[in-house]
């Protein structure tokens, strides 16, 4: 096996108008672990990804082996012998574990797919996780029958099958249990030795520690510096993660008074992905959900909706509300912005009137009062200056931040009591979020409580006096007042004590 | 034991079809005493033959995920090409030629679907829907009314069963329906079936494996349109006279044929064997409503209730699963 040299230099990558990397560099070299790190949104997937031909990058140098490459589809990236463990598994459900793991590579013989060879060499890389993982994980289970843990040693051995130069792990450990994750760095410990790269990609900072030589940082989708390991702290890595000095033009005295009612209160509550969450939340209250992406955050305000099913104890002003449809949540003054606003909160060819009706068509009875519906549109869109042609023009012609004023107008119109946000500003333009803080604000003063998830660190900073950091379904930290800084945030949602 | 069972059906969706095979075939043969001669027999498979070839080439189209509409417009553009090609007296040479024709505008047909679903990545149901017209279109350009005769020795090559010893005769079908199970067989164990599932199953994890998606997609379109090009010519070789609408009733049961044999409509399972008894089964379907001197109409009725029952399954299986919770 050649060793391998990789360098990435200057890498940008835009998606639409939006950069996800802006300056992305990153050497590699055989023998070596490489962490990658970065809070959300930084780029470290789309880095990784440029590696593995998944993502073409617009601009920027990538030099293998001493020769500059481009990598135009993964399969081309794993003829150069990198191939990589992704975040959204690789696998397909329906098909076996020997399946999944020789796909495009199998095992023949005379042209025909060699099964019980395809077989024999499943079992010899399942034993490398021997006595980890149920009996029922055999090369002929289909993959749909498995535990996510049982998945993602899957798709970790399916990356190994190619008998990479380079293996990239892209939070490979989210999914496994302690005793896995050994494992894994046993084998990572000893790939090395024989001369494997391996570029780590996670949000857990003991394990970085553990398994790294060295780690590359990314900010706002910049490498902003680079660490031996043995040469560094965490402390160091979590302040190059995060910007030095920045200003907070927080509102400090917009506490909450502690003699409002209690809007919401959440006890123990669990889904497949929560583990006992608890909480508060008073009228005028904005309340900020913190933590890495995919965390529960958005579980939790879909628990809390009713749009999924929980257990625990829902109270809204101190009733059971135990959702089991979003419909009995919007009766109780319940309303929730959803996160992708083309697919769950918008009606992308209808117009604006249209959107910001729905879920009100049933006070105006039948036949509807179209006069004053409309009337009462128009003020919504007055109120929230939306930018717009006229209120019949569709949706789609707004841009992001109009298009994000609509989905929240067409619950004002309800007059909801409580207003669930998920991640509201992904994806919209900075004039148009500041408009949005500015109507969130009011939204707060007038009493309305909110719990407002943002995967911006910056946001959560700015505007809400307490923070629930979320880490793997739980309140890793709950953070107000002092001790409400970046460093704190970014270290619980790295799962580390503040 | 109970669950083990459904475990089975549920792993083999061909076995419950096999099972309604069962089912058709004895109420067929309740209603028509010498289904087992060889005279009925021949006859009725050689009947099935356009819907069997038809249901294989849509199996794949399905399992990778997309589906072709217009394989009935491209049997009726067969039907016509090898109707006006081949004239009574023509020699070898002749069909031939006719042959090489109707497969090369089947080939080209495939490719169309197949450019507009992978390069201008159109929906696979407007595509295909939209290409049936052009191909319906050249029939009728090329066939204007039913007509022409195809050379008997042609026709009675495919009619008569194979005599193999005067005693011992088979049906030319059944010959080709082996063969296509042998085809899938040897299909089964390839790189290709693997590319296949994959694709259909879930595109994107292909495409991350390095499976080149839109070639696979590319294949199923071309393999539909030959194997809808080979139903023009049973169906041609069998009537012994072209039609420029042989074709207009095959599509929508063709369909229905694949999801009788267990291929999942929204793709990544599925199987051919299964897809050539769910073809059988909707032909004998047909045969008891004539038998049974039933209203012709009820034909396609079945075939609109079965795909309805096929989508709702999956919603009806969760509906009572979320009930007993």
């Amino acid at each position: 096996m050649k060793r391998i040299e990789l360098i990435i230099e200057h890498a940008v990558k835009t998606y639409g108008g939006v950069r996800a990397l802006t300056d992305g560099n990153l050497s590699v070299r055989a023998g070596e672990v490489t962490a990658l790190l970065g809070a959300n949104g930084s780029g470290k997937s789309t880095l990784s990804k440029i590696i593995t031909g998944l993502v073409t990058p617009n601009g920027g140098t990538l030099t293998l082996d001493g020769q500059q490459v481009i990598m135009r589809s993964p399969s081309e990236a794993r003829r150069q012998g990198i191939s990589a463990v992704y975040q959204e598994l690789s696998l397909i459900p329906d098909l076996t574990v020997a399946e999944n793991i020789w796909l495009g590579h199998e095992p023949l013989r005379a042209g025909f797919v060699n099964r019980g060879e395809m077989r024999r060499k499943t079992q010899a890389l399942l034993d490398l996780f021997a006595g980890l993982y149920q009996p029922n994980l055999t090369p002929d289970a289909l993959i749909s029958t498995l535990t996510p843990d049982e998945r993602q040693i899957v798709e970790i051995l399916k990356a190994l099958s190619f008998q990479p130069r380079l293996l990239i792990l892209d939070e490979a450990t989210a999914s496994l249990d302690s005793q896995q994750v050994n494992r894994l760095f046993e084998l990572v410990a000893r790939w090395k030795a024989d001369g494997m790269a391996i570029v780590f990609v996670s949000h857990r900072m003991e394990e970085i520690f553990r398994i790294a030589d060295r780690a590359s940082v990314l900010r706002n989708g910049r490498t902003v510096g680079e660490r031996r390991i043995a040469e560094t702290t965490g402390r160091e890595l979590v302040s190059l993660m995060i910007e030095g000095a920045t200003a907070l033009d927080r509102d400090r005295a917009a506490l909450v008074s502690p003699d409002q009612p209690v809007r919401l209160q959440v006890e123990a509550l669990s889904t497949s992905v929560l583990h006992g969450i608890s909480l508060e939340l008073r009228d005028g209250e904005l309340l900020g959900l913190g933590g890495l992406q995919g965390q529960g955050q958005a579980d939790l305000l879909m628990a809390i909706f009713g749009a999924i099913r929980s257990t625990g104890q829902i109270l809204i002003s101190g009733e059971s509300a135990h959702f089991r449809h979003p419909n009995d949540a919007m009766k109780r003054g319940v309303a929730l912005v959803p996160g992708d606003r083309g697919t769950e909160g918008l009606l992308l060819i209808r117009s604006i009137a249209e959107n910001l009706l729905l879920p009100s068509w049933s006070e105006y009875g039948t036949p509807v009062r179209v006069a004053r519906s409309r009337a009462d549109g128009a003020r919504i869109a007055e109120e929230m200056r939306i930018v717009m042609a006229s209120l019949d023009a569709p949706v789609s012609s707004l841009s992001g931040g109009n298009a994000q004023k609509v989905v929240i107008g067409k619950w004002l119109l309800r007059s909801p009591k409580l207003l669930l946000l998920n991640d509201p500003t992904k994806g919209i333009d900075v004039g148009a979020k500041a408009e949005f803080y500015v109507l969130l604000d009011q939204l707060r003063q007038a009493g309305t409580a909110i719990l407002f998830y943002s995967s911006d660190d910056d946001e959560l900073l700015g505007l809400c006096n307490r923070v629930l950091v979320l880490h793997d379904g739980r309140i890793a930290s709950a953070l107000s007042g002092e001790q409400l800084t970046r460093e704190n945030l970014v270290g619980a949602s790295m799962g580390a004590a503040h | 034991m109970n669950t083990s069972l459904t475990r089975t059906l549920g792993r083999n969706p061909w076995l419950f079809s096999l099972l309604l095979l069962v089912v058709m075939i004895v109420l067929n043969r309740a209603l028509q005493d010498n289904l087992f001669e060889i005279g009925p027999l021949n006859g009725n498979l050689r009947v099935f033959m356009p819907a069997i070839l038809l249901a294989v080439g849509q199996t794949f189209v399905i399992i990778a995920g997309g589906v072709d509409l217009s394989v009935g417009a491209i049997v009726s553009m067969t039907s016509a090409i090898l109707a006006t090609q081949i004239p009574q007296d023509a020699s070898a040479d002749i069909v031939m030629r006719a042959l090489l024709l109707a497969f090369g505008a089947g080939a080209l047909a495939g490719m169309l679907n197949a450019f507009g679903v992978t390069v201008l990545r159109l929906q696979p149901i407007v595509t295909t829907y939209a290409t049936s017209f052009i191909f319906s279109g050249i029939a009728l350009q090329i066939l204007p009314e039913p007509g022409g005769r195809l050379p008997r020795d042609l026709t009675s090559f495919w009619r008569n069963p194979l005599e193999v010893t005067p005693e011992f005769v088979i049906p030319m079908a059944l010959i080709v329906i082996t063969l296509l199970v042998l085809f899938w067989v040897l299909v089964s164990n390839t790189r290709y079936k693997q590319f296949l599932f994959a694709t259909g199953g879930k595109p994107d994890a292909a495409y991350a494996t390095g499976v080149r998606v839109n070639r696979v997609k590319f294949t199923t379109y071309l393999f539909s349109a030959l194997f809808a090009t080979l139903a023009g010519l049973a169906l041609t070789l069998g009537t012994g006279t072209g039609n420029p609408r042989a074709g207009d009733m095959m599509t929508l049961p063709s369909v229905v044929a694949v999801v009788l044999g267990g291929t999942r409509l929204s793709g990544g399972q599925g199987n051919v064997v299964g897809s050539i008894i769910g073809a059988i089964i909707l032909g004998l379907i047909g045969n008891i409503i004539s038998f049974a001197d039933l209203d012709s109409w009820l034909r396609p009725l079945v075939d609109a209730l079965i795909i309805i029952v096929a989508l709702a399954i999956p919603g009806i299986v969760s509906l009572i699963r979320r009930l007993l919770q």
